[in-house]
């Protein structure tokens, strides 16, 4: 499937290479003018930060690896870099599958409805990440509606803990990465010529076969983009597992947190960061040779 | 129109049975019945009769608008008729989901799946049939045989040019052998040879596997080339039917005359009828004109059909003509076409066949436009607008 989506890539994605023309006039010097501000303040806020921070993962006196090292044989270290994998994955997997049904209805959908749901989905994606932490609560906590209702409806027999575990860690992370996911899964549908599908049915293919056959190999580039961009997003997630989480639910930016202020072991604590920053690097390599980067708004 | 005629009948005299044993001549592949398409106010199909034998060639032609790819499309199962029925191979298909009409269709853009190889895309509905895969290898190599393109089976079909993706798209269509297939303006994205390659191939393929056709184009000259029966589209309604021989020579309606060739239409009064001959006053003249099948009466307005290749130069008197000054002529091969200017403004167009040593008539030259009598058609005037 990679391979055919990297083909459909090269056929449609040159044009933007054109506009580029449109400054030429100017020579070189004005271009250096122009990105200078940005370029000096990015200097300044991330890349000396950056810097500072490999800087101090790698000088303990003198230049060494020994954080690194402690990082690799230390068992809380591991054991939140395997927390954090197996969140940011369930979270992904979990907003793929209540994802993609979206997107297909939506894609259905005639464009004035369209924009109209669209924005139904936009709605959290715009709303701070810590508002919707406490909403989240306030729903799924042990006296959140959905447990009052539960207590309710069983006479009090029934309390499901929801919040500051896995399951509320996943589902503030979800309640997040959907949007991503949903919007990269409907450019790839919208972009699918309605013909095909039009084709498939003239020649008896039912809706189960076109959609196995036809949608979704279609749709693949958008998946697989979304899939990326949930993973890169949630593994560096840091509010999330602090306010939904539990003790046992700490994550990679979290860990970096406790390094920073409870401890102060500032090498550490930069270490971490840098695998971290590596992990998600990786990530965004490999989105970026996925068609367009999925998102619209090129969010990502 | 005949057939028109001997399929309504027994819908109207049993409007409600809807079973294959009442459907009427085995023959009919197709069979609409007062179908209407609306779209709230606008009615994009007007209680639409139309039937289509086994093994005909049909071409539904009009201009953009007119209701021919609705009409396509309601065949198809993609949208649904407002009221009206359509009968596929006997059997009542007016609610049937499309995937269950066994048609075969054939798209203007071709429709292939672009993930798939040209035989994946061929095999795809001979999978959806359950065949075994030693069968669909069969089948699929055969029919790439039939359209010579087995040797780009394992390419995508964007490494494919226009004409050879047309080709597979023809060919995944019959590779199942669908009783029907249509086809929507399926060659218009082509270039004028090719299109006129394929125009031939699907020709052939028709004779050769006598599928039932049901083709959509907006060019005449193709549907003149390809059909067995042409059905001219405008506004929503059928203006007229028939083999493109009668289309072109007897053509009914103002409209139907100026879509199909090209036309000189005279505009004038009927001033006598008698004999079988019409006398038709213009303000080019008084001609006779052989009377029409309807009814005519003095007074009323009618329109004077003359082809231009039906028109000659001469100098004989007659009692046809008219007198113009020659504006323009233009040489189309083997033909040349005068345009001739008359007194009162109108513009008459005569074509002549182009021999060489030809010494013809010069630009500016006024000179007399005649023809026979019985090349004249009296047609009714164009509804006012």
């Amino acid at each position: 499937m990679t391979s055919s989506s990297l083909s459909l890539d090269h056929s449609s994605a040159h044009p933007s290479a054109q506009s580029s023309g449109a400054t030429s006039g100017l020579g070189p010097w004005s271009a250096i003018l122009l990105l200078a501000p940005l370029t000096l303040l990015m200097l300044g806020i991330l890349l000396y930060p950056l810097g500072l921070t490999v800087w101090t993962s790698l000088y303990d006196g003198q230049l060494s690896v020994r954080a690194y090292g402690e990082l690799a044989t230390s068992t809380l270290f591991l054991k939140v870099l395997r927390n954090t994998i197996e969140i940011a994955v369930t979270g992904t997997l979990v907003s793929l599958v209540f994802g993609y049904p979206v997107a297909l209805h939506l894609a259905a959908q005639p464009p004035r409805r369209r924009t109209a749901c669209l924005i139904m989905v936009m709605l959290p994606f715009w709303t701070s990440i810590l508002v919707k932490s406490f909403a989240l609560v306030a729903v799924f906590g042990n006296q959140g509606l959905l447990n009052q209702l539960l207590g309710y409806l069983s006479g009090g027999q029934v309390n499901l803990p929801m919040m500051f575990n896995r399951v509320g860690v996943v589902l503030g992370m979800i309640n997040f990465l959907l949007p991503f996911m949903i919007l990269s899964i409907l450019g790839s549908l919208l972009a699918l010529d309605r013909r095909l599908v039009l084709a498939a049915e003239t020649m008896g293919a039912g809706a189960l076969r076109i959609f196995w056959k036809v949608i979704l190999p279609l749709s693949m580039p958008g998946v697989v983009a979304g899939v990326l961009i949930n993973v890169t997003l949630s593994i560096g997630m840091y509010i999330t597992p602090a306010l939904l989480g539990g003790r046992q639910d700490m994550m990679v930016a979290n860990l970096v947190d406790f390094y920073t202020r409870q401890t102060l072991d500032w090498p550490a604590a930069s270490a971490t960061a840098v695998v971290l920053l590596a992990i998600s690097g990786l990530l965004v390599a490999m989105l970026g040779r996925v068609r367009g980067g999925g998102l619209p708004g090129g969010a990502a | 129109m005949t057939f028109l005629s001997a399929s309504a009948a027994p819908a109207s005299a049993n409007p409600v049975s809807v079973v294959p044993t009442v459907a009427p001549a085995a023959s009919a592949m197709v069979e609409l019945r007062a179908v209407t398409k609306r779209y709230g106010q606008f009615e994009a199909l007007h209680r639409i009769d139309l039937s289509i034998a086994k093994g005909e060639f049909v071409t539904l032609l009009g201009p953009s608008g007119s209701g021919k790819t609705t009409l396509l499309n309601l065949i198809a199962g993609m949208i649904m008729p407002s009221s009206g029925q359509i009968v596929i191979d006997g059997r009542d298909a007016t609610g049937l989901p499309t995937n269950q009409r066994g048609l075969g269709m054939v798209f203007q853009n071709y429709a292939l799946m672009p993930h798939m190889t040209v035989f994946e895309n061929i095999a795809f509905p001979l999978q959806v049939r359950g065949l075994a895969r030693s069968e669909i290898k069969r089948k699929v190599t055969d029919v790439l045989d039939l359209i010579q393109l087995g040797h780009v089976a394992g390419r995508r079909p964007r490494e494919l040019s226009g004409g050879q993706q047309q080709r597979v798209s023809l060919a995944r269509c019959i590779v199942y052998n669908p009783a029907l297939i249509l086809m929507d303006e399926p060659l218009g994205a082509l270039d004028k040879k090719l299109r006129e390659q394929m125009q031939l191939e699907i020709k052939r393929l028709h004779a050769e596997l006598g599928i039932t056709m049901l083709y959509v184009t907006h060019d005449q000259d193709e549907a003149l080339t390809m059909s067995d029966r042409i059905v001219l589209m405008n506004g929503g309604r059928i203006e007229q039917e028939g083999p493109p021989d009668t289309l072109y020579f007897k053509p009914e309606t103002v409209f139907s005359a100026e879509f199909i060739g090209s036309s000189n239409l005279i505009p004038g009064e009927v001033e006598a009828v008698e004999n079988g001959t019409v006398t038709l006053r213009t303000a080019l003249g008084r001609f006779p004109v052989p009377a029409p099948d309807r009814p005519v009466r003095a007074g009323e307005p009618a329109v004077l059909l003359v082809r231009p290749e039906n028109m000659v130069l001469t100098d004989r008197p007659g009692p046809t003509g008219v007198t113009g000054r020659i504006e323009d002529s233009i040489l189309l091969g083997g033909v040349v076409r005068h345009f001739l200017r008359c007194a009162d403004g109108t513009t008459v167009i005569v074509q002549e066949l182009n021999q060489p040593g030809r010494a013809g008539a010069r630009r500016d030259d006024t000179v007399r436009a005649a023809w026979s009598v019985e090349h004249g058609r009296l047609l009714p005037p164009p509804p006012a607008r």
